[in-house]
């Protein structure tokens, strides 16, 4: 560094205003450059892209590990084949919840957003870019770990693919999972913060909606929650405890979203 | 450029900023001036559109900031360096800065020779010392070759090589013609580097001057002098008749104020004192910051309240 020692003297001589590079660009080629940007936060932080290869491989692994174990000795599993065949989604929604919510939530935490928005200040973009960039690792974990886990469902119990519900249950399985990464980013977006997000979403989608849905009165009211809604439509066997179809279970959770994802969009825009 | 017309926000009815009016001009370094607290920092937020305000505008080339094709290339900011994810290398946090804007990704290496950070560009941002960061932050603002600069506080944590570094670079930047405008509660760094300066308190405009013009201004300007026979120099100060405003300021050196230093050196000849230091010293900015202030009835009256 060959930093002279005293600055130049005062003042420096006027110059002339520099202009900014001339604006060639396709109306498209913002929001392409803000998808890339979160593209490349995804890719450059190992925090972020760890959890979608855990969902896919629990997913996929547990429903194969026990179906490989339990598959000619627990009828729970083969009765409905939806229930053995997502099994393991049980376990490695838990990674997409945490992706979902940390897509958007360290940058709170760490209070990167500030950069993200003075790189990108239309916000409406900035988080365009980003639920569009987390459906699409939902839908892709999704549509890799459902094909995996009937596979490995296939593998080790008998039947599962034939029929209607079938198909149904693939579709749901790829739908649902990209609809809970959107779901988690909304939410985390509406409160603005990693810990409530964390705080709320754990505890409901693991412990409260799970739990409540035993009681038998409470049940009527919880089956309408997002995730219950969601899972109905992995079911092939119908629930007449249920108020609702298959497909509409799937309908009710992408309401669900849609308003968390609207949640968000309205939150960051207001912020300060 | 950037102009700020007005610019008022108010959080839960206190106003951090109150009715500022200013301009950043090319080509020049313009110190933001003010204690801790003062609004230095809420403006550039509001400047740069993370927060809104509660009346007035900032304009940045003519357009409010969220309306900037491309923002990076028209401003370069650094705001808080530790806002960062510091599980990124610094390479991977400039490359979604650029991507962000559509500048090239050798962009990214560029800068971060310009700032001297080109052997830790793959290190984890974790692992940075907070004058890394700073360089880092510098090298953001960089990226996009912005003619506007916006940097708060950038010598927070830098060491005596850093802050000369930043001194530099940003006298060079504004000698490219830039805008540059920089924020510090460090008076003798600005001093060194600001050509004009721009000084609020409370969230209020106080001057807004060239820093010669400030220190001329709010300064005192005082002759001092020492005379080989003391008694006969304190006689000749003290004596009404010659109407002087002399202070003794340590072993028979004299501070006198109001008073050209011809004036002094000919009394002193005509009543036989002989002189051996005459000198004219002028208040640091440090000093005439501390007087502006405390001059200030706007600046007291807020400070009471």
């Amino acid at each position: 560094m060959s930093a002279p020692t005293l600055p130049a003297p005062l003042p420096a001589p006027p110059a002339a205003p520099r202009t900014t590079a001339p604006a060639t660009r396709p109306a498209t080629r913002p929001a392409l450059d803000a998808f890339r940007a979160e593209r490349i936060k995804l890719t450059t932080l190992r925090s972020l892209w760890i959890p979608p290869l855990v969902a896919l491989a629990l997913t996929a692994g547990v429903t194969t590990a026990i179906g490989a174990s339990l598959g000619d000795k627990d009828d729970s599993l083969t009765v409905d084949p939806g229930v053995g065949v997502f099994y393991g989604l049980n376990f490695g929604q838990a990674a997409l919840i945490c992706f979902g919510i940390l897509l958007i939530g360290q940058e709170f935490n760490t209070r990167m957003i500030d950069a993200s928005l003075t790189a990108v200040p239309r916000r409406g973009r900035l988080y365009g870019a980003k639920l569009a960039l987390g459906a699409l690792v939902g839908l892709t974990v999704g549509a890799l770990a459902t094909a995996g886990a009937f596979a490995g469902y296939a593998a080790t119990a008998p039947g599962g693919w034939d029929g209607p519900a079938f198909v149904r249950a693939a579709v749901a399985g790829v739908l649902y999972q990209t609809l809970l990464v959107v779901l988690c980013l909304g939410t985390t977006a509406l409160l603005g913060n990693l810990t409530a997000a964390m705080g709320l979403l754990v505890p409901s989608l693991f412990l409260l909606s799970p739990l409540l849905s035993g009681v038998p009165g409470v049940r009527r009211v919880v089956q309408f929650l997002p995730d219950r809604a969601g899972q109905y439509a992995l079911r092939y066997a119908d629930d007449p405890q249920v108020g609702y179809g298959h497909w509409t279970g799937l309908l009710i959770m992408a309401l669900w979203t849609a308003l968390a994802a609207y949640g968000g969009l309205r939150a960051l825009r207001r912020a300060r | 450029m950037i102009e700020i017309r007005g610019l008022t926000k108010e959080y839960d009815g206190r106003r951090v900023v109150d009715d500022l009016t200013f301009e950043v001009r090319p080509g020049v370094v313009t110190g933001f001036l003010g204690p801790n607290g003062a609004g230095k920092s809420t403006t550039m937020r509001l400047v740069l559109g993370l927060d809104r305000p509660t009346t007035g505008h900032a304009l940045v080339g003519g357009r409010p900031y969220v309306e900037l094709p491309d923002p990076l290339r028209t401003v370069g900011a650094l705001l808080d360096a530790q806002a960062l994810h510091g599980g990124r290398t610094a390479h991977g946090h400039l490359r979604w800065l650029a991507a962000s804007n559509g500048l090239p990704a050798r962009r990214v290496d560029e800068v971060l020779g310009q700032v001297g950070l080109a052997d830790a560009a793959g290190r984890r941002i974790r692992g940075f010392s907070l004058g890394m960061r700073q360089r880092l932050g510098v090298a953001a603002a960089l990226l996009g070759d912005p003619p506007v600069l916006l940097l708060d506080e950038p010598v927070n944590g830098l060491d005596p090589e850093g802050i000369r570094w930043i001194r530099t670079l940003l006298r060079d930047l504004a000698v490219e013609g830039r805008a540059v405008l920089v924020s510090s509660h460090l008076m003798t760094e600005m001093a060194l580097t600001a050509d004009h300066l721009v000084v609020i308190g409370r969230g209020r405009l106080l001057a807004d001057a060239t820093t010669s013009e400030f220190i001329d201004r709010h300064g005192r300007t005082r002759t001092r002098v020492r005379a080989v026979d003391a008694t006969k120099l304190a006689a000749l100060l003290r004596d009404p008749g010659h109407g002087l405003d002399a202070t003794e300021v340590d072993g028979g050196a004299w501070e006198v104020s109001g008073a050209e230093p011809e004036r002094i050196a000919t009394l002193a000849a005509a009543n036989g004192v002989v002189l051996y230091e005459i000198a004219v010293q002028q208040d640091s900015l440090e000093e005439a910051f501390m007087r502006m202030t405390a001059d200030s009835v706007e600046y007291r009256a807020e400070a009471a309240a």
